[in-house]
Formats: structure tokens, C-alpha cells, sequence
């Protein structure tokens, strides 16, 4: 699932190649890099705006120019947002309910794909079946009774309860993932394993998982990325009295914009939309080939 | 159910329209919610009394302790330790007052209520609150017409109902028996800059007429008029509206509205009111308000861009760090729509929030009813809006001195409203939908159609839809 | 060997199928169910109204509106996102020539991919919270903060005309870089001998591109297509934090998702909000269906 971009041909035709025409090529080359320029410009300008509009006074953004410098770099705007406006404990919170549901999703439904992967038994299909089938499920469509059950659990506005959430809600796909891949694994090791008397749970966990890396960092990327970019369940779960201490990040960021409580601080809010955004950053600097390929290894299934 | 939109806005404001919600549900439909108050049957423990005096109204016993809870929030607790416990220990010095406050008071104090151990006096606020008409529906708030006829503490010759602004006893009254005090009062107007008005020998119009030619001549200076944000305070706008309303046809025509009545809002006084206020939309206000947020909105009025603001008394606090020196919040009533409006020019749209309450089955409930005379005094109540920068329902507790210029102007319109004070409406709170349509249809009169009587059909025809909804959970009030 | 095979079966499977089975297929049956039901969410499940909310829904001008509002996201964010990633990752990939009879993809392809996909990575609703001040109806707007001072501001979100339109933008900002990826992988796969061999014959870039590209990548468009299509029947994050009002201005960007959370958690009528769901469930089905169906054809074999 890497990006390839180029395999050098096996067999080079050296010759009989139709000679390019260079100028025409130079027009066509340029105006592609005009296009493509022109749309990473579109990509980057507003997250580029952002950052400057950070450190300027609301008058400063009054006045047009958005990409004129600011007068000035104070982070006293990022310790407003980190602090004041508690960006700080929804980052945190994010953090923690993403480490865990991530790794509760990865658990159990690595041990639910492999089950269902390489075990024969009366109903097999028909749970492989019903996870799968939660993949043309729409989630808005469980809205109201989801509010209910967490409610009739006690759950509400709890980490516990968005975690399980979170987990249940991740499994349709990480299962139909990760049985293909599974099916897709020799069967000779697990064999001599047997063989040497070691129990399925062993084979599992030092056979068959190391086996499936690349799928299990792939989905697991999928998973991280998906749940920490969640925003209707925390809104649905993350609700009612006492939650506010309990905000994920997106929520958290969607209330400042829109909260009473900064005063028309602008700048607050672009230094919370930037503290969310770097991190993002600097993560997928050092990860970029991976979390690429791990989107988009789902979609090329 | 909180969403994003109204959690953001879990500030006073919305506390105060609650609590004034919850003040006046005169239906049983409440005990359908959540709260489980269940009196325990233990009986109740031994409760502290004392001999009734003249000096001591309430028979409290003058060694008893009493325990206090308060909800620590917008309006911080300052106000309970640094001024209305020493106040309390000034006049029974023997009384020990245990001090605790929480941010989550149904977490705390709802348990201990059902385990029949409720501390004296409570706070019921935040976003935590119990559900107070659950509460007294299971006799756990003691019954206040005590206090109310006792004597106040610190204003000679009159009851502590008597120094009360209109309407505040009864917010907190339940089946004819007062429970509650709401404590902090918003007032609600035509927010502007003095500063700005004195400089250019402007004077707050009491006449629609003057309204309009004063708007004129702020347009001539550059400056717009009026302005509010449609993108998520459209519902000042509303409430613009239907006090005009009430002024013209009175409160009743407001309670007909909450009561989804038939030709509620197709009635003459909404239609005149609608009409006036479409006439500002057309030519008064800046369209690209209705793209902005209410802090971008009144950042601009901060910078003396608009002249008219419509809101309530939070404002001054809620700008504090954006506004300028020199800039002097000051509120106007809403003048009067027609010469033959019922109401007076100085009539004001105002309602009492913020519940404080003793509990029934306490050790010590007239104590905790003491305690809170002792808030409703006119010392405390002008410590309270220094602190706090909300008013009290403590009548003129802050006449003469100067808090700040916006809630000295408040008091000041309050004062001169006399008994013409409202509550207003509460379908915003009952009915969302409702709301819904109803800013909606506020955004499309000011700032695209000026169709009074399309804005007065879209909402009957909304208000009837609520009302033939059965699946919506109805309220009514008198 | 088949020693402990069924504790072992149960054991790895009780924990996520009973996850499941509580918080997706139960509130799966329940909406069903709910849907026949006038229930506000308070109190016990009665008033049986059989089809009765969706004839309220019928006669519910903001369904339609909302629906109408849906259609449109389904129509143009996939064409508009595929067509530009399409051109985007053709350009990235093959636009650079040849060299050594290898068709190369331009000088910092790589760069540019990098850059192109960084959106995918932010919450929709944190793009969201920045499109709603980049679309800012006055001078702190980015975009009116860039139009000359003689000009009067744009109001965008706030001109029931263009509110959906902005929106659109914003979901393809974010959707091009993704599938300008998954096309790049895909062309990537792509045996370099078929452009040589095209090449020979003299063939030109629009020829590649029509005649081989997109033939080859047919089965990667139409998966883009409908998680595009599934993405457009969603957008609540955008429409809750961005738009007037929440779906305004008078309802000018309402969408059935946005119905369905309001109705369920701010207008109490949780049987209500569970027919728009089961509404909503019919409508993704029978657009996947149509999909898949209308574009079905000989996928080429790479």
C-alpha cells in the first residue's frame, strides 16, 4: 500500500522511443506546477492564516490584510487558550480516550478477526455477517437509542461510556480489515506451532499477531486518526450536567467558537485552533508514509 | 439536553432564564424528569428552634449551627464568605455557620437530600442543579412565607417581601406557598455608550419616533444604529420584539404566547411590534450582522460602531476585558411602539434567577432561612453586585452608589419602572422548537423580508404546530 | 488439536461481540422500532403511531429542505472532489514526462502530496471552527480580509445563496488531498510498460489520461464515490459549528443529520429523530446501491 510513484521498467526500451518534443513538454510541465501549486497554496493558506491571526490583536484582524505579519510574537494568547480556555484538559482527555479505545479496538477486534478468519464453527458467518453488515449502518440513524442505552447504563458523560462507545463503533471495520488479512497469512507456521502443543491464545499473540503487522499499523493508524477526529459522539455522549470537565478536543474547540466566554478573543481561538493543529503537524511529519498509506489502505480493499 | 450551542452558553444567562424556567413550572410534568427525590421516611432528625422575638423573627435557636452550600460558578462564592457569613455572625455570634461550595451541587447535595441530611441552606445552580420542582414536590424545600412576612434585617418598617423588586416572591412560589429565593435579577433593554450619547447630545428615545429619528441622525455620523448577531443571538432580537409586545398589550399577551394560545401571535400588539421592529431591520441595520457571532457584535459596539444594542445585564461583565476606557455601558427601555401602549415608556423586562433555598428536613431550617435573610438584607444584596456585577431582587439595594456605569443604569430603569417590571416569556425554554422558529423568523424579519405579518403567521402556525404536537410535553402559567 | 477450540472461540469473541451487539445492533433494532413510536425519550415507550412520523416528516418543510440540501452534497462533492484529485494525481504522477522511457511524475510530487493531504488529518469539525472565520462575513474574514476595502463584503454563510456552496467548498478542501493519494497509489500500481507502450505509439497526455488512466483506476473511483457519497449525507460537524444559526438561515443549510440530533436531544422527540434515521438508513443504502450498480463495468485488469 506504499506510494509508488515510479517502478523502473524491468525491460528499458532504449530504443525506437518517439523523441519528446521539449517545449511543448516545458508548457505542459509548467502549467502543472502551477495547478499544483495553486492548490497547496488553497490547502495551506487558511492553516497559514490561522497561525498569524494567533498572535494579532482583534483590531489587527479588523483590518483586513490577513496575511500581513502580526505587530507582534506574545504567546500570552497560547497560555489564554492552554489554561483559560482548557484547551489543555480537552487535549489531554482526547488523548487519554483515544490511547484506550484505539487499543481496546485493536484487541479485541484483531482477537474477533482472527477467530473468525481461521476457526470453523456453526455461526461463524453469521457474526462475521453482522459485523460486517454495521459497515451501511449510518451512525445518525442509532442517535437516539444509542443516547438511551449509555443513559439506561449510567454511562453518560463518561469516559467509560464514550470508550466502549467508540470501540463498538470501530469494530465493523477493523473486523472486516483485519479477517481478510488474516485469511490472507500462511497457514505452515500456525501449523508447526500446533504441532509443537502451543494453545491457541499463544499462537495468537506471538504467532499470528507479529505475522499481521503491516495490517494491525495500518488499521491501527485508521483507527487513531478516525476516533481522534470524532466529534457527534463526544457532542452525544460527552453531554449533560457535569461533562464540561470532560470535553474532547473537537468539542472543545467547536464550544470556544461559539462560547460566550472569550469575549470576542479571537486570537485565543486561532492559538486553540493552532495548539490542535501542531501537534497533527509533527506527527505526521515524522509518520506521513504511514498514515497515508493506513487511510488509504481501507478504501483501496 | 444541553447541546454544543446552549452548553457554550451555560453562563449566567442561560442559568438565570432556566432557574426562572424552573421557578415557574406550574405543571406536574416535571416530575417526569430525572430527579429521584425520595423523602426518606426516617422521620426527620431533631430540628434546632428557638423562641420567636421581635429580634429574632425566624425562632431560630441563637447556638445552633448552620450549614450552607454554595454552588461555585459565574458569580463566585465571595459573596457568601466574605460578606453574608460575617453578616450573619454579627447578629448571632454564637451560631456556627459551616461554609462548604462545590461545583456540582445535585452530586453532592442530591444524596445527601434522599438520605434525609441536607445541609441548611442550599444554592441550586450550575449546570449540575437539582430539579427544584422535584424537590418540593417531595417537601424537601421548607416552605419560606416565614421569612417573606418576617421583618427585614436592615430596612426599617417594612417585610422582607416588601422590599422585593415586583414578581420575585413569586417566582419562587409553587401552588401559592413561596420555596425559593431568586436572588440575582437580569434586566433586559436597549444596551448603548453614555459617553458616546453625551459627546454627541443624543438622549435614549422614549417615543418610536424619537427611536427612528434618532437613528437617523447616528446613520448621518457613520455609526450603525442598531445591531444584533444573527448567528447565534437571535433570540435578543425575539425578546426586543415581544417586550415591545407586552408593552403595548401587556404581559398577558406574553403569557398567551407561552401558553400556545390561539391567535397568541397573531395578535395586534405582536403584529405592531413586529412591524416597528421590521422598520429598524430595513433601515437601520448592518446585513452583515447576521453572519456574526454576539461577542464579534458587541466587540463592534465596544468600538463604537453600533449605536443600539438589544440585551441583558451580563453584558457590562461579559465585555469587561474588551471595553475601553471611557466607554460607559448605560441601558434604555424599549420605547414605547404606539401612543396608546399599556404599558409605560419605562416599563422594563426583567427576571429573577439564581435559586437559594433551606431544606426541609435539616437540622437547623430556620436557620438556613436566618441565613438567607440576612442575604436578602440591603447590605448584603449591594455587597452581592459589587462582587458578583449582577443586580439582586432586593429592591434599589444599590440606588446612589456607583458599581459600575451598566448596572447603576440598570438599577436606575428598574427604579423608574416602578411596578411596570416583567418577567417576559418562557416558551423559549419549554418549547425548542418553538425558539427555533422563532429566531429564525426574527432573523428574516430584520434582516431580509420586514414582513410583520408573515413573521406573526410563520410563528402561529409554528405555535399551533407545538400545541397539536403530541409528542411535546406541555407547560402552562398564569 | 481440536483440544479446547470452543472455549477458546468464545473466549475471543464474547467481549466484541457483546460490545456490539449492545451499543451498535441494539441501537440499530431500537431505531427501527422507535420510529413507529411518537416518544419524546422521557418515560415509557408509548403512543404507537405507526406511520404516523412520517407523514409528520411528509409535511415537514424542513425535511425537504434538508433533503434537498443532502442531494445536492451528493451530487457535487464526489464529482467536483474526484474530477480534481483525478487531475491533481494524473499531473503528480505521469505529467512529468519521460526520461529513460519512464514516465515520471513532476519535480516534488512528493512534496506535494505531503502538503495535499495534510486536511484528512484535522476533525471536520476543527475545519469547521477555521472555515467559519475564513468565511467571516466582514473585514476579520480571511477571504473579505483579502477582497480591496472598496469592495463590500461578502456575507457567505450568512446569503442563504451561497451558504450550501460554502459549504461544498469546505468538504472538498478537505476530501481532494485524500484521494489525490489513493489515485496516486493507484496509478502507482500501474504498469509503467502500458505508458511506454502508449507512449510509442505517439499517444499524448490527454490520450494516456482518458484512454488508460482512468479505465485502470475504475474500481478505486467508484470506492471513492460512494465514501464520498456516504460523507455527504453526513456533514453535521460543518453545519452545527459553521452555519448561521445551526442550519440557517432559515434553514438555508439544514441537513437530515442535523434534523435527526435536534430532534433527538433538543426538541425531545426521540421517535421523531429514530424515522429521519431510519429515512436516512434507506437513503445511503439505495445511493451505494445505485452507485455501485451505475457504475458497474468491465474493470480492467492491471
Amino acid at each position: 500500500m506504499t506510494t509508488i510513484t515510479k517502478t523502473p521498467s524491468t525491460t528499458a526500451l532504449s530504443a525506437g522511443r518517439a523523441p519528446e518534443p521539449r517545449r511543448d513538454l516545458k508548457i505542459a510541465t509548467g502549467l502543472s506546477h502551477v495547478a499544483l501549486v495553486a492548490w497547496a497554496l488553497i490547502t495551506a493558506g487558511p492553516l497559514l492564516w490561522v497561525l498569524l491571526a494567533s498572535f494579532k490583536s482583534n483590531t489587527e484582524i479588523f483590518l483586513g490584510k490577513p496575511f500581513a505579519l502580526p505587530n507582534q510574537f506574545s504567546f500570552e494568547t497560547y497560555a489564554n487558550a492552554w489554561s483559560d480556555a482548557h484547551i489543555g484538559r480537552y487535549f489531554l482527555n482526547s488523548v487519554f480516550v483515544v490511547l484506550i479505545s484505539t487499543a481496546g479496538t485493536m484487541l479485541f477486534g484483531a482477537m474477533a478477526a482472527y477467530v473468525l478468519a481461521r476457526y470453523k464453527f456453526p455461526g461463524n458467518r453469521a457474526i462475521y455477517y453482522l459485523f460486517v453488515s454495521g459497515l451501511a449502518f449510518p451512525t445518525f440513524m442509532a442517535l437516539a437509542p444509542l443516547f438511551y442505552i449509555l443513559k439506561g447504563l449510567g454511562l453518560l458523560g463518561s469516559f467509560t461510556g464514550l470508550i466502549l462507545v467508540y470501540i463498538a463503533y470501530s469494530l465493523p471495520f477493523t473486523i472486516f480489515f483485519l479477517a481478510a488479512f488474516f485469511k490472507s497469512l500462511p497457514y505452515e507456521i500456525e501449523e508447526a506451532a500446533t504441532v509443537d502443543g502451543a494453545s491457541h491464545v499463544r499462537k495468537f499473540f506471538q504467532i499470528m499477531m507479529p505475522m499481521a503487522r503491516s495490517g494491525l499499523v495500518s488499521i491501527t493508524i485508521f483507527n487513531i486518526v478516525g476516533q481522534w477526529n470524532q466529534y457527534l459522539l463526544p457532542v452525544v455522549i460527552m453531554s449533560g450536567p457535569g461533562a464540561d470537565q470532560k470535553l474532547l478536543l473537537t468539542q472543545g474547540i467547536a464550544q470556544i467558537s461559539v462560547s460566550a466566554g472569550y469575549q470576542a478573543e479571537w486570537s485565543t481561538l486561532f492559538a486553540a485552533l493552532v495548539l490542535t493543529i501542531l501537534p497533527m503537524i509533527v506527527v505526521y511529519a515524522v509518520f506521513q508514509r504511514q498514515i497515508q498509506s493506513g487511510l488509504t489502505a481501507g478504501a483501496v480493499k | 439536553m444541553t447541546d454544543i450551542f446552549t452548553k457554550s452558553e451555560l453562563d449566567r444567562r442561560t442559568l438565570l432564564r432556566r432557574a426562572a424556567a424552573v421557578g415557574l413550572l406550574a405543571t406536574p410534568a416535571v416530575s417526569m424528569l430525572s430527579a429521584c427525590v425520595g423523602g426518606s421516611d426516617e422521620g426527620t432528625q431533631d430540628q434546632a428552634t428557638g423562641t420567636k422575638s421581635a429580634d429574632n423573627p425566624l425562632g431560630i435557636d441563637p447556638k445552633a449551627g448552620v450549614e450552607i452550600v454554595i454552588f461555585n460558578g459565574g458569580l463566585g462564592t465571595k459573596y457568601a464568605t466574605d460578606v453574608d457569613t460575617p453578616l450573619f455572625n454579627k447578629k448571632w455570634p454564637e451560631a456556627k455557620v459551616t461554609y462548604s461550595q462545590t461545583e456540582e451541587i445535585s452530586t453532592q447535595i442530591q444524596p445527601r437530600i434522599n438520605a434525609g441530611n441536607p445541609p441548611d441552606m442550599i444554592n441550586n445552580s450550575g449546570s449540575k442543579l437539582m430539579d427544584f420542582g422535584a424537590i418540593v414536590k417531595a417537601g424537601q424545600a421548607a416552605d419560606l412565607t416565614d421569612l417573606f412576612a418576617a421583618p427585614s434585617l436592615d430596612i426599617a418598617g417594612k417585610t422582607v417581601a416588601e422590599t422585593l423588586v415586583p414578581g420575585a416572591v413569586e417566582q419562587g412560589t409553587y401552588d401559592g406557598k413561596p420555596f425559593a429565593v431568586n436572588y440575582a435579577y437580569t434586566v433586559f433593554g436597549l444596551w448603548y455608550n453614555a459617553a458616546l450619547f453625551k459627546k454627541n447630545n443624543w438622549t435614549p428615545p422614549a417615543t418610536w419616533a424619537e427611536f427612528t429619528a434618532l437613528c437617523d441622525k447616528i446613520k448621518a455620523a457613520g455609526i450603525t444604529p442598531f445591531g444584533y448577531a444573527g448567528a447565534n443571538a437571535s433570540y435578543y432580537m425575539v425578546r426586543a420584539l415581544l417586550t415591545s409586545a407586552g408593552k403595548i398589550g401587556t404581559e398577558q399577551v406574553l403569557k398567551d404566547i407561552d401558553n400556545l394560545k390561539e391567535g397568541a401571535w397573531t395578535n395586534d400588539a405582536v403584529k405592531q411590534a413586529a412591524e416597528a421592529w421590521a422598520g429598524i431591520g430595513k433601515n437601520y441595520i448592518n446585513k452583515t450582522f447576521l453572519g456574526l457571532r454576539h461577542t464579534e457584535v458587541q466587540l463592534q459596539q465596544n468600538q463604537d460602531k453600533v449605536a443600539f444594542y438589544p440585551c441583558g445585564s451580563w453584558l457590562e461583565n461579559e465585555q469587561a476585558k474588551d471595553t475601553p476606557s471611557g466607554f460607559e455601558y448605560a441601558i434604555a427601555p424599549y420605547p414605547s411602539v404606539t401612543a396608546s401602549d399599556k404599558l409605560p415608556a419605562t416599563a422594563i423586562n426583567a427576571a429573577a434567577g439564581e435559586i437559594y433555598f433551606a431544606a426541609a428536613k435539616g437540622k437547623n431550617p430556620q436557620g438556613g432561612k436566618e441565613y438567607l435573610r440576612t442575604m436578602l438584607s440591603k447590605e448584603a444584596a449591594l455587597e452581592f453586585t459589587k462582587l458578583t456585577k449582577s443586580l439582586t431582587v432586593v429592591a434599589g439595594a444599590s440606588d446612589g452608589v456607583t458599581i459600575s456605569p451598566g448596572l447603576t443604569s440598570a438599577n436606575d430603569a428598574v427604579a423608574k419602572a416602578g411596578k411596570d417590571v416583567f418577567m417576559g416569556y418562557l416558551f423559549d425554554t419549554w418549547y425548542k422548537k418553538l425558539d427555533d422558529e422563532s429566531r429564525a423568523a426574527a432573523n428574516d424579519l430584520m434582516f431580509k423580508d420586514y414582513d410583520a405579518a408573515k413573521f406573526c403567521e410563520r410563528m402561529e402556525k409554528a405555535s399551533q404546530a407545538v400545541a397539536k404536537d403530541s409528542a411535546i410535553t406541555k407547560f402552562t402559567r398564569s | 488439536m481440536r483440544h479446547g477450540k470452543y472455549p477458546f472461540i468464545i473466549g475471543f469473541l464474547v467481549v466484541p461481540v457483546a460490545l456490539y451487539v449492545t451499543f451498535v445492533v441494539w441501537a440499530y433494532i431500537q431505531a427501527f422500532y422507535l420510529s413507529v413510536y411518537e416518544w419524546s425519550g422521557l418515560g415509557p415507550v408509548e403512543n404507537f403511531v405507526g406511520l404516523g412520523n412520517f407523514r409528520k416528516m411528509w409535511d415537514d418543510t424542513l425535511f425537504w429542505q434538508s433533503i434537498k440540501h443532502n442531494v445536492f452534497l451528493l451530487i457535487f462533492l464526489p464529482l467536483i472532489t474526484v474530477v480534481l484529485a483525478l487531475i491533481f494525481a494524473f499531473l503528480l504522477n505521469v505529467g512529468g514526462g519521460h526520461k529513460g522511457g519512464v514516465t515520471r511524475g513532476v519535480w516534488g510530487s512528493k512534496v506535494y502530496r505531503i502538503i495535499f493531504f495534510f486536511p484528512q488529518l484535522l476533525a471536520l469539525a476543527i475545519v469547521a471552527v477555521i472555515f467559519g472565520r475564513v468565511f467571516g462575513p466582514d473585514k476579520s474574514g480571511m477571504i473579505n480580509g483579502l477582497f480591496p476595502d472598496s469592495w463590500s463584503p461578502w456575507l457567505f454563510l450568512a446569503d442563504e445563496r451561497y451558504a450550501m456552496g460554502c459549504l461544498l467548498v469546505v468538504l472538498v478542501w478537505q476530501a481532494v488531498g485524500f484521494y489525490v493519494v489513493l489515485f496516486s497509489a493507484g496509478m502507482g500500481n500501474i504498469p509503467t510498460e502500458v505508458y511506454e507502450a502508449a507512449a510509442i505509439d505517439g499517444a499524448s497526455r490527454m490520450t494516456l489520461f482518458f484512454r488508460i488512466t482512468i479505465p485502470l483506476l475504475w474500481n478505486t473511483v467508484q470506492v471513492a464515490w460512494v465514501y464520498l457519497g456516504i460523507a455527504a449525507f453526513d456533514a453535521f460537524a460543518l453545519v452545527n459549528i459553521m452555519t448561521v444559526d445551526r442550519g440557517g438561515p432559515d434553514g438555508a443549510t439544514s441537513v437530515l443529520s442535523l434534523m435527526i440530533y435536534r430532534n433527538a436531544f433538543e426538541f425531545s422527540q426521540a421517535g421523531y429523530a429514530s424515522a429521519l434515521g431510519v429515512v436516512l438508513f434507506f437513503l445511503t443504502l439505495t445511493f451505494a446501491w445505485v452507485t455501485l450498480s451505475a457504475t458497474r463495468r468491465e474493470s480492467v485488469e492491471a
